[in-house]
């Protein structure tokens, strides 16, 4: 190496330094995805073979203490403190050459493919050098590892979303740094003067700017949809759960609907059960144009042991129904109770109490004060078997007394919901008479007209978009949360009173026990929600819009009843037991659903905040302290104007010397400091000589009377003005 | 930098010059030392026009200009004059000496006994002289040129360090430049130029001139700027024996009398810059350490002035 090269600065020690860390940034996820442990090993040889070159030791030294460092390593992880481990590992490493030769290559041991990775990361600390000394540019290795890891970040869990920030700046340092080096060598620069000093700032500010920028601008969403999850189904389950959202049990806040879905599996509970049924947990009755909350109404929780209360309506005594009892075992913490439809009363340990939200029909389990399900419980329902003919008969018309209130609540709709929605409703329910065809209708609506079963690529309404709408007309893909709403609010243009159910679905089934009772397991994917419809002297009857699910309760049409069985059978008797759900309803406990619907705008918290945006907040005042930084380096540039602004106005006498006084501070900032023994007169000479004028000697022939006179002509301000912006400007 | 000159003083400036060839500065300072009221010690060799300029220094402003060379065997009644019997007054008459008169040029100060001199020093100082128990006051304007010889030390009385404070400003003539001396040259084939000088001003304006010099303002930090001088040649390392108060008040004086000269009725730190080699420098003594080192006077008064910050700003004490 020639001299300069081996030169050891601080700008040569950053490079080092950056070299470093867009090496880690390789490292970073070779731990994360695949079974390479230990990584600080490799780490700490990266960071000693760079010392090493930084400090510019000879060949021989060097390739000692790294074969050192090398062999001690594998002698650590692989061979203990085995006496002949020499043997072992020379015996262990002729035989994986051996195999490399053959082209065996899964043949090969641990410890050999790490003394091969030891040698990769030997060679590539060794080209760095060779970039950054000799060719003096890293762009190769800088876009080489953009690659890596923007590749991994689209193809893999990998989350580079900090690493590609890192590796920018500090691949832009390390350009900017060596494209100076390059400079001062072509065009003989002295490398530490001035200029480099100026270069520096300048780079440092440019980055800082860059990345504040592009922090701060809007950014597209994705062209396509992530990979990873398609990937993911491609390989089987993995072990690439590690960066999801993991979501137990239901969300309690349904006022914000939309975006991805994204399940965990988690049991939740396993039923017994004589035949599946849907798992109802609570209801919603105000569609927001966003989503669902529960309405306010009168009605304090409702407590009871056994019994359910009759406020708990399902449908009337004319439906056809038959006992059925199933048992819960409860898996997961939670306090509320699901139940399926016609629930009639709860067993389990003495101690237990319930409440019933009357706004949600949410069950609460109380054990003592605490809020807690019993760790497991039976439910007794009565099963409906909803007959067409009688549904169809169902009008209006002939509504008891309790309709009129049911009808209020629950064809409520928001001011604001787009029109299109009920011509579309109006469109679907053409020629049908009864709520029923026409509740059958717009369930089977869509099961066609081009709507899709999606989970990931949901987007959220934007402020001003229905969610419904956005739907239906819009993106037409999507989760049971958007098929049950839809078809709920589609109803509800007609006048049909419905309610929006959050549950689960029966379950994955599992076996049948001794007692010929089926065993399902119900996992936080089999969340659910789906729609029920009110009909006048019947009660409330399930349907189910989403595609690719299948509710027994749910009534069919009379005459159809053969072709849309079939049609659903044959889609759903493989989907609805694999297909993840959307997680819906959370805890239902009853008091605070209703907090939750008059809580729709969260508080802002001001810790959580700062949790969040710590970077943006760090980003932020790294940059105002970088501009505050510029700005106080330039104010020689800047100042002159600002006092010229503040003095402009003073026409009195008295602010003469202020102002003098300001120019002399304003040269001294330009280099052209005073010496302590020069008088004025010698240095507005010196001044007056730089800047070829004649106005600091005879602004300083006026300070000077001012000052060793002791007073000032009348108006010297007035004249002087002139003369001292005219310097103020120079001296930018 | 506007040097504006006192049209009176300018006019005698004019008239020296016509007889001196670019002695401009010598004639400047012996006029700052006779307005201040004070007196000049010019260190030089002989030859270079000393006499000449005080003699036309003395024509412009039509003084009586009297001249005592100075020698070994000089008594004091030599110069400030002698009592005589009178027999037909039957009573001493008083003969003054040369002192009594408005300019004296004691030429080679350094050659006669330190009685001689003291007794010019002492009138040099009071403005007075007492011969035989009488007191004589000297004539207004009182101004006192003298010489030294710096070459020839053998058989000199160097003057005493107290009585050197007394002379306001010491300076050199110094050769003059080649084409100064050849228009010297030229100058002598004619007539001496100093027979025709008239003079400019009169004694009475001469003395009013003395009176105004005392009205120029001098700043409390153009005092303070003097007194830091002063106290900072007593500090320098250099020094053995540091510029004494009367120092001070000295260079206060001869730069209110330049900055007159100049038309200015306030002094400059400017001022103090220029004159104060010519007013320290003889009252300052090396150490011997340093003068063997071959350090001189007008580097360590050159030091001083760069060290002390000049004053820039109102009611703001600067000490260093």
């Amino acid at each position: 190496m020639n001299q300069k090269s081996t030169k050891r600065n601080i700008d040569s020690f950053l490079l080092y330094v950056f070299s470093f860390l867009l090496l880690w940034e390789w490292l970073r996820p070779v731990e994360q995805l695949t079974g390479t442990s230990s990584i600080n090993i490799f780490l700490g040889f990266i960071f000693g073979s760079l010392l090493l070159a930084f400090l510019g030791l000879p060949l021989v030294p060097t390739v000692v203490l790294k074969l050192i460092y090398i062999l001690l390593t594998i002698q650590y992880i692989y061979f203990g403190n085995v006496d002949t481990w020499i043997d072992l590992f020379l015996k262990d490493f002729f035989q994986n050459a051996g195999s490399i030769l053959k082209g065996q290559w899964t043949e090969m041991s641990d410890s050999f493919r790490t003394l091969l990775f030891f040698a990769l990361l030997w060679i590539t600390t060794y080209l760095l050098r060779y970039w950054l000394i000799d060719r003096k540019n890293i762009l190769f290795f800088f876009l080489a590892t953009l690659i890596f890891i923007t590749v991994l970040d689209a193809f893999s869990p990998y989350e580079a979303d900090a690493a590609i920030i890192r590796s920018v700046l500090t691949g832009f340092a390390m350009m900017g740094i060596l494209t100076f080096r390059r400079l001062a060598d072509s065009e003989n620069i002295q490398k530490n003067g001035r200029i480099k000093r100026k270069w520096m700032f300048s780079l440092a500010a440019v980055i800082a700017g860059s990345a504040v920028i592009a922090f701060a601008v809007p950014k597209a969403d994705p062209v396509w949809p992530n990979p990873v999850p398609f990937l993911k189904s491609l390989s089987g389950s993995g072990n690439t759960a590690v960066n999801e959202t993991k979501r137990s049990g239901l969300r309690s806040d349904d006022s914000e609907l939309g975006g991805p879905f994204l399940p965990a599996n988690m049991v939740v509970f396993t039923a017994e059960v004589e035949e599946p049924h849907y798992w109802k947990v609570d209801t919603r009755d105000v569609y927001t144009g966003k989503g669902w909350i529960s309405s306010s109404r009168d009605g304090q929780p409702l407590n009871f042991r056994r019994n359910v209360p009759s406020s708990l309506f399902s449908f009337t005594e004319k439906v056809p129904s038959e006992e059925r009892t199933s048992i819960v075992y409860n898996e997961e913490d939670h306090a509320h109770i699901q139940y399926p439809h016609g629930l009639q009363r709860i067993d389990a340990t003495s101690s237990y109490r319930y409440q019933l939200n009357q706004q949600t029909n949410g069950i609460t389990a109380l054990n003592g004060a605490e809020q807690e399900a019993p760790a497991s419980y039976s439910v007794q329902y009565e099963h409906p078997s909803f007959q067409a003919k009688d549904l169809e008969a169902s009008s209006p018309e002939e509504a008891d007394r309790s309709f009129q209130a049911i009808a209020d609540t629950y064809t409520q709709l928001p001011e604001n919901v787009p029109p299109e929605i009920r011509e579309l409703a109006l469109d679907i329910t053409r020629g049908q008479e009864t709520w029923f065809d026409k509740a059958k209708a717009v369930e089977a609506y869509f099961s066609s007209s081009g709507f899709a079963y999606e989970q990931v690529d949901v987007p959220v309404p934007s402020e001003d978009e229905d969610y419904v709408a956005q739907f239906l007309f819009d993106t037409k893909r999507g989760y049971c949360d958007n098929f049950s709403t839809s078809m709920a609010v589609l109803l509800r243009t007609l006048d049909i009173p419905t309610r929006w159910v959050k549950g689960y679905t029966e379950g994955t089934y599992l076996e049948t026990n001794e007692a010929e009772n089926k065993i399902y397991q119900v996992t936080s994917e089999n969340a659910h929600s789906w729609v029920e419809v009110y009909f006048p002297n019947i009660g409330w009857v399930p349907f189910e819009p989403t595609q690719g699910f299948t509710n027994e309760d749910v009534p069919e049409l009379e005459e159809t009843t053969e072709t849309l069985v079939e049609e659903e059978t044959t889609e759903n008797i493989e989907t609805p037991v694999e297909t993840p759900e959307q997680p819906v309803a959370a805890e239902p406990e009853p008091e605070e659903e209703v907090n939750d619907a008059s809580q729709e705008a969260p508080q802002p918290n001001v810790g959580l905040f700062l949790k969040t945006n710590w970077k943006n907040i760090v980003v932020l005042v790294a940059a105002v302290f970088v501009m505050a930084a510029l700005f106080y380096r330039s104010r020689r540039k800047w100042l002159p104007f600002y006092y010229i602004f503040i003095y402009k106005r003073d026409r009195q006498d008295h602010h003469f010397p202020k102002a003098y006084l300001v120019l002399l501070t304003q040269l001294e900032r330009c280099g052209l400091k005073r010496k302590a023994g020069q008088t004025l007169r010698e240095y507005a000479k010196e001044i007056d000589l730089l800047f070829s004028s004649s106005s600091m000697t005879q602004l300083t022939g006026w300070y000077e009377q001012y000052l060793y006179r002791g007073s000032l002509p009348k108006g010297t301000w007035e004249n002087a003005r002139n003369e001292w912006e005219s310097l103020m400007k120079k001296t930018r | 930098m506007t040097n504006r000159i006192h049209p009176g003083i300018e006019k005698i400036l004019q008239n020296i010059e016509k007889v001196i060839t670019g002695k401009q500065e010598v004639a400047k300072l012996s006029l700052v030392a006779l307005l201040a009221d004070g007196h000049v010690l010019l260190e030089d060799v002989p030859g270079v026009g000393k006499t000449m300029a005080v003699r036309a220094l003395a024509k412009s402003i039509s003084a009586e200009l009297r001249r005592i060379q100075f020698t070994p065997d000089l008594l004091p009644s030599d110069v400030m004059g002698v009592s005589i019997y009178n027999p037909r007054d039957m009573d001493f008459q008083f003969y003054p000496g040369p002192i009594m008169g408005n300019i004296i040029l004691a030429d080679e100060i350094n050659r006669t006994s330190p009685k001689t001199q003291s007794a010019l020093l002492e009138g040099m100082e009071e403005k007075s002289i007492t011969v035989d128990g009488v007191t004589y006051n000297l004539e207004k304007p009182f101004f006192v040129m003298a010489t030294q010889n710096p070459i020839e030390y053998e058989g000199t009385y160097p003057l005493p360090e107290a009585q050197l404070d007394r002379f306001l400003l010491k300076m050199k003539m110094g050769y003059p430049t080649l084409d100064e001396e050849m228009e010297v040259l030229q100058r002598a084939q004619k007539v001496p130029p100093i027979d025709d000088l008239q003079p400019v001003i009169s004694l009475q304006e001469l003395r009013q001139l003395q009176l105004d010099i005392k009205e120029v303002y001098v700043d409390e930090s153009i005092r303070r700027y003097i007194v830091e001088l002063s106290s900072h040649t007593r500090s320098h390392e250099n020094v053995f024996l540091g510029v004494s108060p009367r120092g001070s008040i000295a260079l206060m004086k001869a730069s209110q009398a330049l900055a007159f000269i100049h038309e200015r009725d306030y002094v400059l730190p400017d001022d103090i810059q220029y004159l104060a080699p010519f007013v320290f420098a003889h009252r300052i003594i090396l150490r011997p350490e340093a003068r063997f080192e071959g350090v001189q006077i007008e580097d360590v008064i050159e030091q001083v002035i760069s060290r002390v910050s000049v004053p820039i700003q109102r009611h703001v004490a600067k000490y260093e």
